[in-house]
């Protein structure tokens, strides 16, 4: 098949409209099926185009026929999607061919959630079944890096920041419990190894500065595991010591980069001092380390003597299912399903920022179902475990689970108001995890962290551990 | 009506003619409300034990027993029953003004002669400091433990508005906190000290550097001490074991040959990646700082331990901008020798502070100022050779006098400052900008102009 075929994709068979504000603040309705908008992506939905004949108020999008006429309509993306993955694995070259076929008429990337959907996985179901998976991948991140810069990151992470809880239900956790760990020390280390772009910190600074009497003095250590982000650790390092002048608390900061096996970090070059009270902060970069190098990660952190290692990961297992491929597949459409639709729902219509998100999104899914592991390849993977596992690995290391106070949830719960509804926080029962390990740990499951729930699907997984 | 519960009477000495008591005349005139916590001298102390302070219905009715909160409510009830009318008017002992004081020991309102006037005042502040917090915002997650605290605070929780440098506005706090964090408005704000000609400056013009922050409040004063605490020697302050100072004082191996090096290469950006941030000299700051800068900085010297002990901080040297072309530096806020009696007592609450911040003008045009925060020592130790006053020990008590002489000879232990430490104006700083015409103000009073004029600077700083 013609690779030409996927850059750009046909235009669906449906009209799909969409209504929104142009500059005037009029609802205009926008035909996502006009021939515009493959070449200008930011303009998608700028673009002339016909106006549709029915006029709803507000923001939708409608199918006018749904040719697959699946009984369930809505799921016409998964389910093709699944059908594909099997044939792939199957190796049914036709029908492997047919379906590709089909998902391409179908996709769009700047269609509805299903559309989108298809249009990303088709591309890695695509790379999958040409091999061309890591090629793909290394275009697509070069285009991002090319328009990278720290405006735009800064903009993008802030931006989400503020219309969904996504990253900063761990941030608050997170601070929660190394404000209450640390408390009363007074020289403190915080390791952040994160691609959190330090928008974690500024609470925290701040919540030294006025919950304290005396204000103690933080030395940040960042950590970066992203190409992406490495590039603007400079100007962030100089934007969080003013901040932290602006707050008066006596500041310090180092950012190291380019390590990509994090396990071979020590104090010596992380810059442990032996009189410091060291907090560990690692939020989504646990997934990024090579999975059998994870419980190295965790000894390494035990070797710091850390008064506490926060924890934040996505829920989501690719890791388990790493040589089944249906599998594997089937749980990575289940998590970005949500994780569009959330997206979807949280961003207004018309946004670019979702849009780089969902982009992003796309190198993942690439990166997790098309590109084969291997050693040589040092770039990021980004398989995910559930919390219940990564919980397993920490207490098989000499970690207990420290459990959120309850200061810290309600703080939480406080934050998951002031987002959208749809939110909720849940610190699930007793795991039947508990029966594979021979010790007693029954009790610590049901501290071995909370849950971030969408629409009542646990999303983001947050854990506090003590050595 | 009788007041059953147990209390114990004192009698303040009287002093002089006070205001009349409202008591039973309800033509009296309009009473003068006095500082919180300076009683009338002739005032009746009552001391009420915590149990009886809480009890909710201290006022009891004579005829039916019923209990009120306030005397004015059994009052009205009283009238309910028809009493005849003698019984009807005031004991002569209700007449005088009652002074109430904090059952807790170790309060300040525990003394007679802070003693608060009202009933209900009283209640509030020993819940409020001495009390459990059982009211939660739903919103915030705050902890009350005055009901009505919690009520006013829920009406305006979330209605609060912040507004950024940069002209955004949040309705979130934290949400604002992490963009000011990152504000290209917050970027552009640079200080600057420009070493060689600041000190001479200073050391010519015989300031007389007056205390600024004496008037603070309890953790204020622990703040600033902790931040800002004098190096008592190289070893000290090599030692980094002392917040805040140790930044500006340690690693005597990167202090500069002479005060006026050291001084150019203060500066408040930090060099990142890598670089500890307290290593030589700093990456120079990219913008040609606006003429209000104020920066802090203290100096480090080798001073005996005797007389640093006396000293609780260190004040701070606030100079201008060089660039800006003005003349050295400006003294506002300093330090001078009779505050520093003040200073030791630190039991002036945060308004009281705000105010007398505001009363420390900034002298030069460009708003630079220098601020010093509570410092215990006292005049006479200021005098001794090596006074550390967070600045070079003197043998004068002018500052001025003290960094002239000391620039020659303690040149080496002067360590780069790299950063400059800002006040932590916390919320008053963040919160400046959405009160208009200043209510807040960051109390080295620097705000007050600043907000007006410059925006964009630093209220923070000291």
């Amino acid at each position: 098949m013609d690779i030409s075929l996927f850059t750009n994709p046909k235009e669906p068979q449906f009209s799909y409209t969409f209504f929104c504000p142009n500059n005037n603040g009029d609802h205009v309705a926008l035909d996502m099926h006009s021939k515009n908008n493959q070449q200008l992506p930011q303009h998608s939905h700028t673009s002339t185009s016909r106006s549709s004949a029915e006029s709803a108020g507000g923001v939708a999008a409608e199918h006018t026929a749904d040719p697959y006429g699946d009984a369930a309509g809505d799921k016409w993306a998964s389910n093709l999607l699944k059908e594909c993955a099997r044939a792939i694995s199957d190796k049914d070259s036709s029908k492997i061919h047919h379906l590709l076929w089909m998902l391409n008429e179908l996709a769009s990337p700047y269609g509805d959630c299903n559309q989108k959907l298809a249009s990303y996985f088709l591309q890695a179901l695509f790379c999958k079944a040409t091999e061309s998976g890591q090629r793909c991948y290394k275009t697509l991140t070069a285009v991002t890096e090319k328009n990278h810069s720290f405006d735009s990151a800064r903009k993008l992470i802030l931006q989400f920041q503020e219309v969904s809880p996504w990253t900063t239900f761990g941030h608050v956790a997170s601070n929660g419990a190394i404000l209450e760990a640390l408390e009363g020390e007074t020289k403190l280390h915080i390791i952040d190894i994160s691609n959190t772009l330090c928008t974690q910190w500024p609470t925290l600074l701040e919540a030294l500065a006025t919950r304290n009497d005396e204000t103690p003095h933080l030395k940040l250590t960042v950590v970066v595991t992203e190409t992406l982000v490495r590039s603007v650790m400079k100007e962030i390092g100089q934007r969080m010591a003013k901040f932290a002048r602006l707050m008066g608390v006596p500041f310090e900061f180092n950012a190291i980069s380019g390590l990509n096996h994090i396990a071979e970090l020590t104090k010596e070059t992380l810059g442990v001092k032996d009189d410091e009270a060291v907090a560990v902060n690692c939020i989504g970069a646990m997934r990024r380390v090579a999975i059998d190098e994870r419980e190295l990660v965790i000894q390494m952190f035990h070797s710091l003597g850390p008064k506490i290692v926060t924890i934040v990961e996505e829920e989501a297992d690719f890791t388990s299912s790493k040589y089944d491929f249906v599998w594997c597949f089937e749980e990575c459409l289940r998590f970005y399903t949500l994780y569009f639709e959330m997206l979807q729902e949280s961003f207004p219509m018309t946004s670019n920022e979702r849009l780089t998100l969902e982009r992003e999104c796309s190198r993942n899914i690439v990166r997790v179902l098309a590109c084969e592991e291997d050693e040589n390849y040092e770039e990021e993977c980004e398989r995910r475990e559930r919390g219940r596992q990564w919980s397993e690995k920490f207490m098989a290391n000499n970690f207990s689970p420290s459990g959120f106070s309850d200061d810290v949830v309600d703080d939480v719960k406080a934050l998951l108001k002031r987002y959208k509804a749809g939110w909720a926080l849940v610190t699930l029962p007793q795991q039947q995890g508990a029966d594979n390990n021979s010790t007693n740990n029954d009790n610590h499951h049901e501290n071995a962290g909370i849950y971030l729930t969408w629409k009542e699907e646990p999303v983001v997984w947050a854990s506090a551990w003590k050595p | 009506m009788l007041e059953k519960m147990a209390e114990e009477t004192i009698s303040i000495p009287n002093g002089f003619v006070q205001n009349p008591v409202g008591g039973s005349n309800p033509s009296v005139a309009k009473k003068k409300r006095n500082l919180p916590g300076t009683p009338d001298p002739e005032a009746e102390v009552i001391a009420l034990s915590p149990k009886t302070l809480m009890a909710t219905n201290r006022f009891l009715c004579e005829i039916c027993g019923k209990g009120f909160q306030r005397d004015q409510n059994l009052q009205l009830h009283r009238r309910g029953h028809n009493l005849p009318w003698k019984l009807k008017q005031r004991t002569s002992k209700e007449a005088r003004k009652r002074v109430y004081v904090c059952p807790e020991k170790t309060c300040v309102h525990h003394h007679p002669s802070r003693a608060l006037g009202d009933l209900t005042g009283i209640k509030k502040h020993f819940c409020r400091k001495h009390g459990e917090k059982k009211w939660k915002c739903e919103k915030c997650s705050k902890r009350y433990a005055v009901q009505s605290d919690w009520k006013a605070h829920s009406k305006t929780c979330g209605t609060k508005e912040y507004k950024c440098d940069c002209g955004t506005i949040f309705s979130r706090r934290d949400s604002f906190i992490t963009h000011r964090a990152f504000c290209d408005a917050l970027a552009e704000e640079t200080a600057r000290v420009t070493a060689a000609s600041n000190m001479n400056n200073l050391a010519h013009s015989g300031l007389n550097y007056h205390l600024m922050g004496t008037p603070l409040g309890p953790t204020m004063a622990q703040h600033f001490s902790s931040i800002f605490k004098p190096i008592s020697s190289s070893d000290e302050i090599l030692d980094q074991t002392r917040r805040g100072l140790s930044r500006w004082m340690g690693q005597g191996s990167q202090a500069h040959e002479t005060i006026g090096n050291t001084l150019q290469e203060i500066h408040q950006l930090g060099s990142v990646n890598s670089v500890p941030l307290y290593e030589g000299p700093l990456v120079s700051c990219s913008n040609p700082p606006p003429s209000d800068y104020q920066l802090n900085w203290v100096f480090g010297d080798k001073l005996s331990s005797a007389n640093v002990e006396a000293l609780s901080s260190t004040s701070l040297l606030l100079s201008d901008v060089k660039e800006a072309g003005t003349p050295l530096v400006s003294v506002p806020s300093l330090y001078s020798s009779q505050h520093y009696h003040q200073a030791t007592s630190a039991s002036m609450s945060a308004t009281a502070l705000l105010q007398k911040a505001a009363q420390i003008g900034v002298t030069s045009t460009d708003s630079s100022f220098l601020g010093s925060l509570g410092l215990k020592c006292s005049n006479n130790q200021v005098q001794d050779g090596d006074k550390y006053c967070g600045l070079y020990g003197s043998n004068s008590n002018t500052i001025g006098n003290a960094l002239g002489s000391d620039v020659e000879n303690s040149g080496s232990d002067i360590t780069t400052l790299n950063q400059l430490q800002m006040y932590p104006a916390k919320h008053r700083h963040l919160q400046s900008d959405d009160s208009s015409g200043g209510q807040t103000r960051d109390f080295l009073g620097v705000g007050v102009q600043a907000i007006s004029c410059h925006p964009s600077s630093f209220n923070g700083w000291i």
